[in-house]
């Protein structure tokens, strides 16, 4: 077992050993007849800060506050812990009350949006990473352009230097939808293998009617195509991993604002 | 029908070191004692004395105080003292005399005002600590008025307060210095600075390399140096001489062979090489053959080199050697102990420059072997990888990245690419990443743009000021933004295209601009391994996946799943 393996399996140690010892205590305050629901409550509200203080240490790299992989790992931990917490401080999964309905619905889209996150970041790299290519994500719409531009002159060439328009003819009805800008999004992020399909469709049903020197066309725009797809891939991937933080940020943000709200009104008029 | 294209093959003196060397130049200087010295008549035509006195050597004049070798940096030339006098450093003495960096450690304070200190301008710089630099242009009279520009020298400012604080020795007209670090390829080991205004002959590592072979004397004399100053200590630093006395270790260098394979200049080659397809074993200088005799035991002392055996049609890459290693122990131990004639059971190539010492199998057996308590282990695995395990290291062989101590190696199918690595690297660079997020791919690892901080760091070859230079903690290659001149040598050499020159501006974002020749300030720039920031490199740290490390192929392992 590596070093890495015995970090994560200790984080998720402590982790444990910390909830049981918060259940031990929990009881404790219960058999002195008071709730533990502001033990819990404070607890709740110290791992919801620590969660967040995730994005803090990122933009805070030039600091020396441990490594990111550690934190990572933390995070998805104590997310875990958060809500083995969650349901021990509202004894419920779904509680009465408007406000605390509201901060369930927040706390639960946060944890799955997490969950969903963590899950295509172990999922997506290898599945790009299997194109064989590599393109930086900001650089896609260029690649795309000069793709598009390569298979427009190559058809112009074919029509050109063939006198028959049936490969332009085709381009016009149904690649040039293709090579526009990146498609089949929902098909590669479900992992479906639409697009090659529909390539291979588009290619047979004009093969027929070409002749030799236009298959030889054909076949380099198909390559192209080939391209043009993994590249898509990486388009949809490469955002689907950068914008679900979109979703997960302003979640947390909004949780920890609730979250605050309630930790006043309940110390202001319930303690 | 084919066509063909004719082209002059190109000849050795093509590209002379300076044009302005003249045939007047060179009759002077064979009247000089120190070249008539040298025999002349021992000298092939076509690449006679004269011809490498014309082709491969300048006349270098240095101003009182200019610092004409800097201790750590590697230099490909040696300097023959024409006229003046010279001072070489013998104990300690300042750094920044030098242009060296001198940034320090960052405390708690400095790294935490990165937050508000760093730039939005891209490249932005503090004019003011160009102010204090000790650099000028070099001296261009005389035969180097056809030069196109004067070189860019660091220079000692007070040269009087540096005599009396510093302990110098004097050097004067007809001595040579620089030979070693130049045919050893290794960092010059003394700072040396011009007392007077100096004339000096710069001859170059092909000119020296030549002169060493057709001028007996001249090679025992380089040898003889070499053997006085650093085979005796390297040979009692390797641990199968180790136990020898040092009576039979004198013995052991006595008979000890130098030897050369492959380009000084590897790297242009090596560009061009790549660019064309043509890299490969079989353009590799040979060393030893598999099946040859083994003759000597063949120790690497600068360089590398492939250890290969023969496989299909082709030639399968086992390991690499580096300096230390050593190659054809097991051979020379099994046919002494055996009595009988055992061949090499794989080929050694040159990898670019490869600098031998070759210990002859007799001096083994002799003092070596019989002190030997048990035979020597075979550290060479022969087999037992599958050629899949073993593409990993022949891409890292044919790429190069063997020369790396710290190539930045992302493992793609832990990536996510939120370039937290590159964001990180910037918000400790003032607001400027040092590095690319691409590069080479093999399999689902990519070595991305990164500096490596090569072993044999050839960027710093050629910096007119030594502004590129190794840290004195740690090794790192860095480079001092102050007395950088932008001339992009370094960015030139680099046959990894890990160097990058950028347009530098102001704390106000405008755009500094050379005012006599109308061209913008140019800075060359990499990454530093955050050395002036506490912690590890940055960009390690800021990876939440564990999928970015830096990595030595020489001495890491490379498991998947484990990048520790």
């Amino acid at each position: 077992m590596n070093l890495i393996r015995i970090r994560h399996l200790m984080i998720w140690l402590a982790a444990g050993i910390v909830f049981d010892l918060l259940l031990v205590e929990g009881r404790s305050v219960q058999v002195q007849l008071e709730s533990p629901s502001e033990l819990t409550g404070y607890w709740m509200l110290g791992t919801i800060i620590f969660l967040a203080l995730f994005n803090l240490r990122k933009r805070l790299s030039m600091l020396p506050l441990g490594n990111a992989s550690t934190w990572l790992t933390l995070h998805v931990v104590i997310g875990v812990f958060a809500l083995a917490v969650f349901w021990l401080h509202t004894r419920t999964i779904w509680p009465n009350g408007m406000y605390e309905k509201t901060l369930a619905i927040l706390f639960y889209l946060t944890v799955l949006s997490g969950i969903i996150g963590y899950l295509i970041q172990r999922i997506y790299p290898r599945l790009i990473t299997q194109t064989g290519i590599e393109v930086i994500f900001e650089r896609i719409p260029l690649r795309v352009s000069e793709l598009r531009q390569k298979a427009e002159a190559l058809v112009l060439e074919c029509c050109d230097q063939t006198r028959v328009d049936t490969l332009g003819r085709h381009y016009l009805d149904s690649l040039q939808w293709f090579f526009s800008r990146p498609r089949f999004t929902f098909n590669h992020i479900v992992g479906s293998q639409r697009s090659r399909q529909w390539l291979k469709h588009q290619d047979e049903a004009v093969r027929r009617y070409l002749n030799e020197d236009e298959r030889k066309y054909l076949d380099d725009l198909s390559r192209l195509a080939r391209q043009k797809e993994h590249i898509d891939l990486h388009y949809t991937l490469q955002g689907a991993m950068k914008r679900w933080l979109l979703v997960h940020i302003p979640l947390t943000a909004a949780l920890l604002a609730l979250s605050f709200w309630h930790f006043l009104v309940v110390n202001v008029y319930s303690l | 029908m084919v066509s063909v294209a004719h082209l002059t093959r190109p000849q050795r003196w093509d590209s002379p070191f300076d044009l302005g060397m003249g045939e007047s130049d060179v009759a002077s200087l064979m009247e000089r004692s120190e070249i008539v010295a040298i025999n002349a008549a021992a000298f092939p035509d076509q690449t006679p004395l004269a011809g490498i006195l014309q082709n491969d050597t300048r006349i270098a004049y240095y101003k009182a105080g200019d610092i004409v070798v800097r201790e750590g940096d590697y230099g490909n030339s040696a300097f023959l003292i024409l006229s003046g006098k010279l001072r070489v450093f013998v104990g300690d003495y300042p750094d920044a005399l030098l242009g060296r960096d001198r940034t320090k450690k960052k405390g708690i304070f400095a790294t935490i005002s990165q937050i508000w200190t760093n730039s939005n301008i891209p490249e932005a710089r503090d004019t003011k600590m160009y102010e204090s630099q000790a650099v000028r242009s070099g001296d261009s009279r005389g035969a180097r008025s056809r030069r196109r520009s004067s070189p860019t020298r660091v220079f000692v400012q007070d040269i009087p307060a540096v005599l009396d604080e510093c302990r110098t020795a004097e050097m004067g007209e007809g001595e040579l210095f620089g030979e070693l670090a130049a045919l050893g390829r290794i960092p010059r080991t003394a700072t040396i600075f011009a007392e007077t205004d100096v004339a000096l002959l710069e001859v170059r590592w092909q000119g020296l390399r030549e002169i060493r072979r057709f001028d007996d004397r001249f090679r025992r004399a380089i040898d003889q140096r070499y053997r006085q100053n650093a085979l005796l200590v390297h040979l009692g630093e390797t641990e199968l001489f180790s136990s020898l006395d040092e009576e039979i270790l004198g013995k052991v260098a006595d008979a000890t062979l130098f030897e050369t394979y492959g380009a000084f200049d590897w790297h242009v080659s090596f560009q061009r090489l790549q660019s064309s397809g043509q890299g490969g074993v079989e353009h590799e200088p040979a060393i030893a053959r598999q099946g040859d005799y083994a003759d000597g035991l063949l120790m690497i002392r600068a360089g590398f080199a492939r250890v290969a055996i023969e496989f299909g049609s082709g030639q399968r890459t086992l390991t690499y050697l580096g300096a230390g290693d050593t190659f054809g122990l097991e051979e020379l131990y099994a046919a002494w102990k055996s009595g009988e004639t055992v061949s090499l059971g794989a080929s050694l190539t040159a990898l670019g420059y490869v600098d031998v010492l070759r210990v002859p199998a007799q001096v083994l057996e002799k003092y070596v072997f019989p002190e030997i308590a048990s035979p020597p282990v075979e550290t060479v695995d022969t087999g037992t990888r599958t050629l899949a395990e073993n593409a990993l290291l022949e891409w890292a062989v044919e790429e190069r990245f063997i020369n790396a101590t710290k190539s930045m190696l992302i493992d793609l199918n832990r990536c996510v690419r939120c370039d937290d690595c590159v964001r990180a690297c910037a918000s400790t660079h003032g607001g400027n990443p040092r590095f690319i997020r691409h590069g080479k791919t093999f399999d689902h690892w990519m070595v991305a743009n990164a500096c490596m901080h090569c072993a044999d760091p050839v960027c710093m070859i050629g910096c007119p000021t030594g502004a590129i230079h190794r840290s004195e903690v740690g090794g790192t290659v860095v480079i001092n933004d102050e007395t950088c001149t932008g001339c992009a040598t370094c960015a030139s050499s680099c046959p990894y295209n890990n160097i990058r020159m950028v347009e530098i501006r102001n704390r106000s974002g405008g755009a500094l601009v050379d005012p006599d020749l109308k061209r913008p300030i140019l800075k060359a720039t990499k990454c530093d391994l955050c050395y002036a920031n506490p912690g590890a490199p940055a960009c390690v740290r800021a990876c939440p996946h564990e999928a970015l490390s830096r990595f030595d192929f020489q001495r890491d392992t490379l498991m998947e799943g484990d990048l520790s």
